[in-house]
Parts: C-alpha cells; sequence; structure tokens
C-alpha cells in the first residue's frame, strides 16, 4: 500500500486543533467562564438565564424588604409613642378621679389629657416617605381630620386597604394596619375614649367609665402593635433566608457556568507539549527525501 | 536478418521513452504543491517485433502514455464530503453570530425582564412614589429595547445572508462556465486517443469548488460529464453550461432559478444550502420565538395594567403598557414599543386608591406564571437560548466530524495521487540510467557503422 507522501496537511490539522483547544482554555481562564456563548454547554446556558432571573429577583426581594423594614420600624416605633400616651393618660385620669382634686385640677388635667389627643392625631397622621402609614391604602391623604361634629372631635377619612408585598417564592409580607383598625376601631376608639376622659375631667362625671375606655383601646393597641413585632422578625428572617439563597445561586451559577480552573490548566499544559511534539514532528519528516542523497 | 539501422531505430526508441518518462517525472516534481494535481506515471510497452523467420526481433521500446493515477470513487466520495462541509460551515457561522445575541449576560432579553418584574417588586413596597413608577416605565422600554436589538440582528444578518445567496450564485456560474469549457478540451484530447490528465486534475478541483458551494451530482457520459443539482436541475451537459439567476422571491428575500423554475427549496447542501438553511429555516425560527415571546409579555402585562386603576385613581381601561402586538406575531419583537409615558398611568392600584399595590402585585406575579407555551417568560426565554446554543453545537459537531471525514478522504487520495519525492527520485535515476544505456549502445552502434563504413578503405 502506497502511504501518503505528504502528511503537512494532517499534522497542520492537528494543530490548528491544538491551537483551537488552547485559544479556548485561554479564554476560559481569562474569563473564568466556562460557558461563554450558548454553544459551550446548550442545557448549562439555559440553566444559566434561570439562575440570573432568581438571582436578581432574590436581591430585589432584598431591596424591597428593606424599603419596608423603614416603614414598619416608623409605624412600630409611632405605636410605642402611641401607647405610652395612653398610660400617661390612663394615670392622669386616675389622677383626676381622685376626690381630693378640685375643679379646677380636674380642668388642668383636662387639658393635658386634650394635649395628649392632640398628640395622638398627629402620631396618627404619621407620614413616611410622603406616605400616610395608617391610612390604609389611600396613603395620600391624612387619615385623621378634626370634626367638630363627630362626638371623638376627630374623622377617619383612610381605608381599610391592607397592602401586602411579595418578598419570597412563598412569602408575602403585609405592610400597614389600617387606622380603623388600630386607632378607632369600633368599641376601642382611642380618640373617643381620651374624648370622654376630657369631658369626664371637665364635668367631674364618669371619670372613671372614661378611664376603663382609654385602658380598653390602650390594650387593644397593644395588641395590634404585636404586627409590627411579628412583620419586622418575620422581615429579618426572611433577609436570612434571601442570603442563603444568594449564596446557593451563586453556587449554582458557578456549577453551571464557572471554569474547572484545574481541568482547564492541566488541559492547557497538555495541549501545549503536544502542540510542540508536532511542530518537532513537522521540523524533523520535512528534513529529507532521496534528492538529497543523489550525487 | 537484424541491421544495425534496425537496432539504432531500437536504441532511439530507447532514448525517446526515458526522456519521455523523465518529462513526467520532472512535471510531477514540478507540481508537487499544485492542488488537486495527479501524479502521471509513463506507460512503456514494447514496439510490434518484427519476425524475420526463424527469428523475431524486437523493435524497441514505445511510451504509449503518461496516465495520471486517480480513483475515481474517491474523489465523488470527496465531493459529495465537500458539500456537507460547505453546508455546515456556512450554517455554523451564519448561526454564530446569531447566537451572539443569547449570550447570558444582564444585557440580554432575559435580563432586562428581570430587570422589569423587579422594578414592578420595588413599585410595590411603595405603590404612589412616583421615581419607582418611573423606574418601572424605564424598566418596560428596556425590554422593549432589547427585543428591538435582537429582533433587528435576525434581520440584519438575513439580509447579509441575502447577499451571500447572490455570490453564490456567481460563483456556480463562473465554475460551471469553466467546467463546460474544460469538458470541451477534454472531448477533443480524448477523441484524439490522448491523455487529458492535467484538464482533468483541473476539472476535478473545479468540481470540488462548485461542490463546496452546491449539491452537485456528476453523471460521467462518453469523454464528458453532466452536472446537475442533487435535486436534478442540470449545471451543466457536455460543453454547455446552464446559469442560476437570483431574483426577489415572495418574502423578499432572494430566490433561484434555474431556466425560470424557482429551484430555492431544492438546493440543501453546499454552502448555498447551509446559507438557504440559516436564512429561511433556523434564523425565522427564532425570530418567531422571540415574537412569541415578545407579545405573550406584553400582552398579559397589558391585560393586568389595564384591570387596574392608575396614580390619580382613574380607571386605566383602554390604557395598555406596552403597544399592542399583532395578533399575528408577525414583527411583535421587532415593534415592541411602551405605550405610556407618563408614570402616573402604571395601574398599580387594584381599588383606585393611591396607596393599594394590589394591581403591582398582580403584575408581579406573572413572573413566575406560565404565559407562554406553558412557561414563564424567563424560562421561555431560557428555552430559546438552549435552543439556538444546541443548534450551534450540533452543527459544529457535525462539521467537525465531516472534517474529519474529508481529511481522511483526502489523505487517501494523496496516498493514490500524491506525488512522493522519493519516488520521484528513485524514478528520475532510473529514467536517468535508461537515457545513459540507450546512448552507450547508439554509440556503440555507431562505432560499428564506423567498421563497416572503413571496410572497403
Amino acid at each position: 500500500m502506497r502511504v501518503n507522501p505528504n502528511p503537512l496537511p494532517d499534522l497542520l490539522s492537528a494543530l490548528s486543533q491544538n491551537e483551537k483547544q488552547i485559544n479556548n482554555d485561554l479564554q476560559q481562564v481569562a474569563s473564568g467562564q466556562r460557558v461563554r456563548v450558548p454553544s459551550d454547554d446548550p442545557a448549562a446556558a439555559a440553566g444559566l438565564v434561570r439562575n440570573a432571573d432568581q438571582t436578581s429577583e432574590v436581591d430585589q426581594f432584598q431591596r424591597s424588604l428593606s424599603s419596608i423594614s423603614g416603614e414598619v420600624q416608623n409605624a412600630d416605633s409611632a405605636l410605642s409613642s402611641v401607647v405610652t400616651a395612653l398610660q400617661r393618660a390612663i394615670s392622669l385620669g386616675v389622677q383626676g378621679a381622685n376626690g381630693t382634686q378640685n375643679a379646677s385640677g380636674r380642668a388642668a388635667i383636662a387639658n393635658e389629657v386634650q394635649g395628649i389627643l392632640s398628640q395622638l392625631v398627629s402620631l396618627a397622621n404619621l407620614s413616611y416617605q410622603g406616605n400616610f402609614v395608617f391610612a390604609g391604602t389611600a396613603t395620600q391623604t391624612a387619615p385623621y381630620v378634626l370634626d367638630a361634629a363627630s362626638p371623638s372631635g376627630v374623622r377617619y377619612v383612610g381605608n381599610d386597604g391592607v397592602n401586602s408585598v411579595t418578598l419570597g417564592d412563598h412569602f408575602a409580607a403585609k405592610t400597614n394596619l389600617p387606622g380603623s383598625q388600630l386607632f378607632s376601631a369600633p368599641g376601642t376608639d382611642v380618640f373617643q375614649a381620651l374624648q370622654n376622659l376630657v369631658t369626664g375631667l371637665q364635668s367631674g362625671t364618669g371619670i372613671d367609665t372614661a378611664i376603663d375606655q382609654v385602658s380598653a383601646a390602650y390594650e387593644h393597641i397593644n395588641g395590634q402593635r404585636v404586627f409590627y413585632g411579628n412583620t419586622s422578625n418575620q422581615l429579618s428572617s426572611q433577609s436570612k433566608y434571601l442570603n442563603s439563597e444568594t449564596v446557593q445561586l451563586a453556587q449554582q451559577q458557578n456549577t453551571l457556568g464557572g471554569a474547572d480552573l484545574t481541568r482547564v490548566l492541566s488541559d492547557l499544559v497538555n495541549q501545549q507539549t503536544s502542540r510542540e511534539a508536532t511542530l518537532a514532528a513537522m521540523a524533523r519528516t520535512q528534513q529529507s527525501n532521496l534528492f538529497d542523497y543523489l550525487k | 536478418m537484424s541491421s544495425l539501422n534496425a537496432s539504432l531505430a531500437s536504441a532511439l526508441s530507447g532514448l525517446a521513452a526515458a526522456q519521455g518518462a523523465l518529462a513526467a517525472t520532472t512535471n510531477n516534481v514540478a507540481n508537487i504543491n499544485t492542488p488537486g494535481y495527479s501524479r502521471q506515471v509513463p506507460i512503456l510497452e514494447t514496439g510490434d517485433p518484427i519476425v524475420l523467420d526463424p527469428l523475431t526481433f524486437g523493435t524497441g521500446v514505445r511510451l504509449r502514455t503518461l496516465e495520471s493515477i486517480r480513483n475515481p470513487i474517491l474523489e465523488s466520495q470527496i465531493q459529495q464530503e465537500t458539500q456537507t462541509q460547505g453546508e455546515l460551515s456556512a450554517l455554523v457561522s451564519a448561526l454564530a453570530q446569531t447566537q451572539s445575541n443569547f449570550t447570558s449576560t444582564s444585557g440580554d432579553i432575559g435580563g432586562a425582564i428581570s430587570k422589569f418584574f423587579d422594578s414592578m417588586n420595588q413599585l410595590s413596597t411603595s405603590p404612589s412614589d412616583l421615581s419607582l413608577r418611573r423606574n418601572v416605565l424605564t424598566a418596560a422600554g428596556n425590554v422593549a429595547t432589547s427585543f428591538n436589538l435582537a429582533s433587528g440582528h435576525l434581520i440584519a444578518q438575513r439580509t447579509n445572508l441575502d447577499q451571500g445567496v447572490e455570490q453564490a450564485v456567481g460563483e456556480i456560474n463562473q465554475l460551471t462556465g469553466q467546467i463546460a469549457q474544460l469538458n470541451g478540451q477534454i472531448a477533443i484530447l480524448e477523441n484524439a486517443g490522448e491523455s487529458a490528465g492535467t484538464f482533468l486534475d483541473q476539472r476535478s478541483q473545479l468540481i470540488n469548488r462548485l461542490s463546496s458551494l452546491v449539491d452537485v451530482s456528476v453523471i460521467p457520459s462518453d469523454n464528458t460529464i453532466t452536472l446537475t443539482t442533487a435535486s436534478g436541475t442540470a449545471l451543466v451537459a457536455g460543453q454547455q453550461n446552464f446559469s442560476l439567476s437570483t431574483g426577489t422571491g415572495p418574502s423578499g428575500v432572494q430566490h433561484i432559478f434555474a431556466q425560470n423554475s424557482d429551484i430555492t427549496a431544492t438546493i440543501v447542501s453546499g454552502q448555498l444550502g447551509g446559507i438557504l438553511a440559516a436564512r429561511d429555516q433556523q434564523i425565522p425560527g427564532i425570530a418567531v420565538q422571540l415574537d412569541t415571546l415578545a407579545a405573550g409579555l406584553a400582552n398579559a402585562v397589558n391585560q393586568v395594567q389595564t384591570a387596574g386603576y392608575d396614580l390619580n385613581g382613574n380607571p386605566a381601561t383602554g390604557v395598555n403598557l406596552f403597544n399592542p402586538p399583532p395578533a399575528s406575531l408577525d414583527g411583535a419583537a421587532a415593534n415592541l414599543t411602551v405605550a405610556i409615558t407618563d408614570p402616573a398611568l402604571i395601574a398599580a392600584s387594584a381599588d383606585g386608591t393611591p396607596g393599594s399595590n394590589s394591581n403591582a402585585e398582580a403584575m408581579y406575579a406573572l413572573r413566575k406564571q406560565a404565559l407562554i407555551a406553558g412557561q414563564s417568560a424567563s424560562d421561555y426565554y431560557s428555552t430559546i437560548v438552549f435552543n439556538i446554543g444546541n443548534s450551534v453545537a450540533n452543527s459544529t459537531a457535525q462539521q467537525e466530524a465531516s472534517s474529519l471525514v474529508l481529511q481522511q478522504l483526502n489523505n487517501q487520495r494523496s496516498a493514490v495521487s500524491g506525488v512522493s519525492l522519493d519516488e520521484e527520485a528513485a524514478n528520475l535515476m532510473r529514467f536517468q540510467q535508461a537515457y545513459a544505456a540507450s546512448a552507450k549502445v547508439i554509440a556503440a552502434i555507431s562505432s560499428l557503422m564506423e567498421v563497416v563504413i572503413n571496410m572497403k578503405s
């Protein structure tokens, strides 16, 4: 059998294969990525698309979560002030109910309670970044307006709307409690109770009933305040979960598309060795033929 | 009874034959690097003997022909494989360009869709915030732009491939013209009983080049060949070639005509086949998937948007976020645009109160919903990426396999037809010696002649 007298094309093609693999390895080393275009590994490329979407989503959940926690913390601290004010109102009421108080003393106390009432109205109209926190979803207008026609002296103009924001695959956090559920809940209307206390102090009758009403309102708000505490806790545990999610997604991304540097580098060494061997072989085979020996 | 003159004639024939054989060797050595050259071997035969009873005398040697050594079956296999190679190369290079639109980075369609939903989630935390609303509009605009860009690239690529079709057809016509001309020269030589080796090599080379462009069938007939496409369209018949032409087809791309009949769909191999496959199947296939994704996403978002209320408390009935894509889906990705510029018009509210985020939440929920072919937008996009990646990977693997086969075939051809310098050096030596020996014989005859001439004096 006659052999191919010209092995050069074979060797050249081996060299170009070498070169291609070396380039590919170098690019992997430089970029740290095994999958640079979809054809490098179509299934991994598709996985990377989904991974990128999930990573982006988790990052966003973290941002949304921190926006919400600001609002929740603000509302919580407002409620804490409300609770303190109500405690003060109760102790003022008890003072006023003391038989030693005369009318002018009670009037002074009534004035003070009136001050607390105004303070509560302004706390209930708390606004955070341009939104009224206790207005339900009518966040663009102050939920409590002074209204002489109303028995409590204030009127709720917000609504009962509650927002919830998705912050995870199966987790949505409620972000607000409407004033109608907090301050002006039927039966435990804070403003009505304080108003009654003021009236009682002024007239000297019904003070004890009014104190009971204020106490009931105090209990109610203290109870409702748990909502914000819970939400805060949920947010911080969700934030931890999202952090671990981020780590997992980054690991997944690396598994899918990251370059295995150990493997790439050892392949690079192999390819270079084989390239040098091929070059040496080429140099040698082209050295001589019969013509060199004919004189 | 033999004569000195007869011997002289024999010796001369030896000289001539050795000279001819040397010429073949020289030509082989000269053509060592000529692509497609088949080595020539001198075919020697003894001259017709003279019978002078009871003796038979030889009359020397005759160089019958210089035969080109080739294996027609190998040549035709090479042509076949060259077609496959041409097709796959064209396809791979087209698809490799296409897939660069779909690299998994944040700048692509998938990233833009993610960012859009992200902005919606952020809006959900404070639905009346105008700057968050503006972010949603910007993100929606980026979604539209990323679809427009990817789609625009596909359109530009089809235009480029279209030019490729015209170029390929031009080259095909040139090659068939040259082949027809060579057919004529070969026929003349072979009819005269001479070897047309060199012309055959040239023609074989041209057919190879033609094979890399289009699927060619070679039908040999007496002293000539007929070339057709695989589906039977005549390209060359003997000394006549049939030009192909291009013309704008119904879909606005170049179609290929042979004698006024449209043969575009019948060309499946060679560079032209690859270009057509990319232009008419692969790229439109991807474009349809992009349109489906763009329309699916836009319609779903619009449906939720129009069911809500804007920041001013007005129902968003008829106020789309994206301009509605055409029902035919045709051009949905290329023409996707955002319909509103006023951020207050985003319907985040479900009841008309400015603080309600329920409709923004509903829009956000679309992220995980099966919007298109049972898949979420992001999953559908990942399927597109998989499909194109897979096409490129498969075609590349096929191309590499085919190029190994082609290399193997070329090796085999070279083993049969390639010029070996060792062999030629040996031949040179052989024919040189034969020439020298014949010359010596002539010298001997000459001295014998001298003896005869000087006999009388």
